[in-house]
């Protein structure tokens, strides 16, 4: 059978709040009883199904405006932790890094893949910006020190070491995912 | 809708939320046609931006929620808690010498 307007959306708008952890059963719910309702006031006004149905859309918001609003009341302490110890971490890296005695570049890649990985299992909801705090100081650093601003290498170096802590990121991002679709099923 | 209306109504959305409970429990879609209402059409945000601003208020411990299933659709009733009623009459006395101030500084 074919969706209507709000079942479309609906699925829309819950796989987005759910990928990010923004809602939880309660409040998909809610949200649908919302549109429900608005729709069958539409209804009771005369309105056609679908202009009932555009119109609840309408009055609702679009999926980004929603998104956006739960995104912006829903940045716990928590989150700001998280990052606060990616930035740390990111630094005790770039420190350890640049330690004339030290010499092995497999475990500080390894550090940012794990660290970066174990963040975003641990909750944090953008893996970019977590790669970004862990891995930016370590060539930014690696770069000051070696006075060595010429392009291509300048962008290059600083590019692939960003990788390794996006893969971490992600990773662990997907991790999550996979464990809240296991045990919490949308 | 009027973006300075939009902008500032961000920050005072808790204040109208708990204002309008305070009045009695109600469900989401209530609120906003309350807010809506009550304001004459000027307070007209997307509907679904108040949920997560309720359920912030909620988890502030401000409002209480609980389901009804007295009508065919099941309905999230929030109610003031007590801490609400005490935090709504603080932020009326603030927004009542707020706007003494902004009206006597623009001249109204």
């Amino acid at each position: 059978m074919k969706e209507n307007r709000i079942q479309t959306y609906l699925r829309n708008l819950k796989r987005h709040l759910w990928v990010r952890g923004l809602a939880d059963q309660n409040d998909l719910a809610e949200i649908e009883s919302h549109l429900l309702e608005a729709v069958e006031r539409g209804l009771n006004q005369g309105l056609s199904a679908e202009e009932a149905e555009r119109q609840a859309l309408e009055r609702f918001g679009n999926v980004r405006t929603i998104l956006s609003a739960f995104e912006r009341e829903r940045t716990h302490l928590m989150q700001k932790i998280l990052l606060a110890l990616a930035v740390l971490t990111g630094l005790f890296i770039a420190f350890v890094d640049s330690r004339p005695t030290w010499d092995d570049t497999g475990i500080t890649a390894g550090a940012m893949l794990l660290s970066s990985g174990l963040l975003t299992l641990l909750g944090y909801r953008r893996p970019w910006l977590i790669a970004l705090a862990i891995g930016l100081w370590t060539p930014l650093y690696e770069t000051y020190l070696s006075r060595n601003f010429r392009l291509p290498g300048a962008i290059l170096f600083p590019l692939l070491v960003l990788l390794i802590p996006t893969i971490g990121a992600y990773a662990g991002w997907a991790v999550r995912l996979g464990i809240r679709k296991t045990f919490h099923p949308a | 809708m009027f973006s300075m209306i939009g902008e500032a109504l961000k920050g005072h959305l808790d204040l109208l939320l708990l204002a309008i409970l305070a009045e009695r429990p109600a469900h989401g879609y209530a609120v906003i046609e309350s807010l809506r209402s009550r304001s004459d059409g000027t307070f007209d945000l997307p509907e679904g931006t108040i949920y997560p601003a309720l359920h912030r208020l909620e988890s502030q411990e401000l409002l209480h929620s609980t389901w009804s299933e007295d009508s065919a659709r099941r309905k999230r009733i929030y109610q003031l808690t007590p801490k609400g009623q005490q935090t709504l009459a603080k932020r009326q006395e603030e927004w009542k010498k707020f706007s003494k101030a902004i009206n006597a500084t623009v001249g109204i």
